[in-house]
């Protein structure tokens, strides 16, 4: 998927910058605020998003370091044994959600990039040698994907308005499965 | 991530797409152009005052008497160019003093559809007094007196759709009111064969177009281009992609007669005047080139520059008559075949074309910062996937 938050919130930030704050009324003053305060808000999300994932994981560890100190801590005090067996739980939960979430955003995106790169370096190369006659299968193949991938693709993008039958498309949600979790 | 920094180009690698990729001559400016531009800063918002005073600059050189520019003001329309309306005094040969209203079309820094203005300007000469067309007055290629190329033009007159009837940002897909189908249709397909039938070789205008041999030259320009355009502008890659330009490739159609090919001939790309129904100007001719007949057909009658007739049942093409009616109607006026092989062909190509420039160059000119109207064109490249699988459903049927 090419059309990523990052562009479009850099898109909106450049639309906001150049060409609409320079048109609100400078004697509105609520507007002329809020426009300022909407490019800030963007801003914050275009430099925060691409971390977002990575504070969460961080925060994870450090709550799991911290709920360890306090179980050592605290398992003779009294009043704690209900409190502790419900972090415990709590605490192997989330150890385990640390252990699986170990890639970064951005190393998913570099995988599928030069999967794509390579494969259609492939397709170029094969087809510029064969004739397409003795490939049909191969032809099956990437069509097969294709289909596949741009139903996705046009499900994530449903809210443009593009289609002319949005209700033929599954929702996103549905497409994509529900997670490492799941598995 | 890719070896490949496209947003930084180096000067090896662009030369190396040109070798691997020729195109036309000035195509071949236009892309190395801009990719020796890529690295450069973003596009800043250029004021009405400095358009003014580029204009004044480019007459300056153009016109030995006095003039003067008034009433200029931003003029909306289209994803590729940025246009300001204007008014021009001046001692306008064979008429004297007076003012007309003229219309100055710029490139952004980078543009969704990269084209040459000088072609621009030569193919409208060329086609005065072919079909309607508005006039072309001054043409600064290189943007030498502007901030980037430009074009102006003389004000054309008339409605790209009835009045009243609602259309999509784009203008495809106007619906055509049934009194106004034959009268409209008609000249619809008139000034279509009098394109594809205008004898090129005499003119002396079209100096930055190639002139490709009938055979299959030209289609392999066209692939060139576009496959250029794939390798410098997309970021992911698309396997698909890579699978329509093969079998293109694979089965490039020979070219019977080379014309002059509008590039995006449609309704929304004409004006008419109402008062007397006569198609006033064709317009958006950045994509002309010499080709085969067929890509404008194919490009013509796809699914999105027409309608539904009111049964719901019957697709007319540009909103005028039904598709066979239509072809018997073309090579009826321009005595000129067409072969539903080709236009196969043809669906393909432009499909692919289309997804080419809105999801490869539509998002890299976004994600650089170069035009006028990002957030547009990053909204407009959300249309690619659905070209796409139009693209996949066009390539089950002939693989």
């Amino acid at each position: 998927m090419d059309l990523r938050p990052a562009l479009q919130v850099q898109t909106a930030i450049k639309a906001m910058t150049d060409v609409i704050l320079p048109a609100v009324d400078p004697e509105n003053k609520l507007a002329q605020e809020q426009a300022r305060l909407v490019i800030g808000m963007l801003n914050l999300v275009a430099q925060r998003q691409p971390l977002m994932y990575r504070y969460d994981r961080d925060e994870l560890s450090r709550f799991l370091a911290l709920a360890g100190t306090l179980q050592s801590q605290t398992k003779d005090l009294p009043g704690a044994t209900k409190a502790l067996h419900a972090l415990a739980n709590s605490v192997e939960s989330g150890e385990d959600v640390l252990d699986r979430a170990r890639a970064e955003p951005s190393e998913l995106e570099s995988a599928n990039f030069e999967l794509r790169e390579k494969i259609g370096a492939l397709i170029t190369a094969i087809y510029s040698e064969t004739e397409t006659g003795k490939l049909k299968h191969i032809s099956a193949t990437v069509t097969a994907h294709a289909k596949e991938q741009l139903l996705r693709e046009r499900s994530w993008l449903i809210g443009q308005g593009w289609e002319s039958d949005p209700k033929s498309i599954p929702a996103i949600e549905t497409l994509i499965g529900d997670g490492p979790a799941a598995r | 991530m890719s070896v490949i920094d496209k947003s930084h180009p180096t000067h090896e690698w662009i030369e190396e797409l040109r070798k691997r990729f020729p195109c036309e001559a000035e195509i071949d400016r236009v892309l190395t152009r801009k990719m020796h531009r890529r690295a450069g800063p973003p596009y800043t918002p250029v004021t009405l005052e400095t358009l003014v005073q580029g204009t004044e600059a480019l007459l300056r050189s153009e016109i030995k008497d006095g003039f003067e520019i008034t009433e200029a003001k931003w003029l909306s329309g289209g994803a590729s160019k940025l246009q300001m309306e204007f008014k021009l005094t001046w001692n306008q040969p064979g008429v004297g003093r007076t003012t007309i209203p003229l219309v100055l079309r710029m490139e952004p820094s980078e543009s969704i559809c990269e084209t040459s203005r000088l072609r621009e300007y030569q193919i409208i000469k060329a086609m005065e007094g072919v079909v309607p067309v508005p006039p072309a007055y001054w043409v600064d290629p290189e943007g030498k007196f502007l901030p980037y190329p430009a074009i102006v033009y003389g004000f054309a007159v008339g409605v790209t759709k009835p009045s009243g009837v609602s259309r999509n940002v784009s203008g495809v897909g106007t619906y055509i009111p049934p009194e106004l189908r034959p009268i409209l249709g008609s000249q619809f397909v008139e000034h279509y064969a009098k394109i594809h039938n205008f004898d090129w070789s005499k003119s002396k205008v079209l100096t930055a177009f190639d002139k490709p041999k009938p055979g299959t030259d030209a289609v392999a320009l066209q692939l060139n281009w576009y496959e250029r355009l794939w390798e410098e502008d997309a970021n992911e890659d698309v396997p698909l992609m890579r699978l329509a330009m093969s079998w293109m490739r694979a089965n490039m159609p020979p070219v019977d007669k080379v014309s002059v090919i509008h590039g995006d001939y449609r309704t929304g790309n004409f004006l008419y005047t109402e008062h007397d129904n006569k198609i006033s100007s064709w317009l958006d001719w950045e994509l002309a080139h010499m080709g085969d007949r067929h890509e404008d057909m194919a490009w013509t009658t796809s699914l999105t520059f027409g309608t539904m007739a009111e049964d719901g049942k019957t697709f007319l093409v540009g909103g005028f008559m039904p598709k066979d009616e239509f072809y018997a109607a073309y090579e009826k006026a321009s005595g000129l075949t067409v072969d539903p092989k080709r236009l196969k062909f043809y669906d393909v190509f432009n499909t692919y074309k289309s997804a080419n420039i809105c999801l490869g160059t539509g998002s890299r000119v976004a994600r650089s910062g170069k035009t006028h109207q990002d957030v547009l064109v990053a909204w407009l490249s959300g249309i690619s996937y659905m070209v796409m699988n139009e693209l996949r459903t066009q390539l089950e049927e002939v693989l």
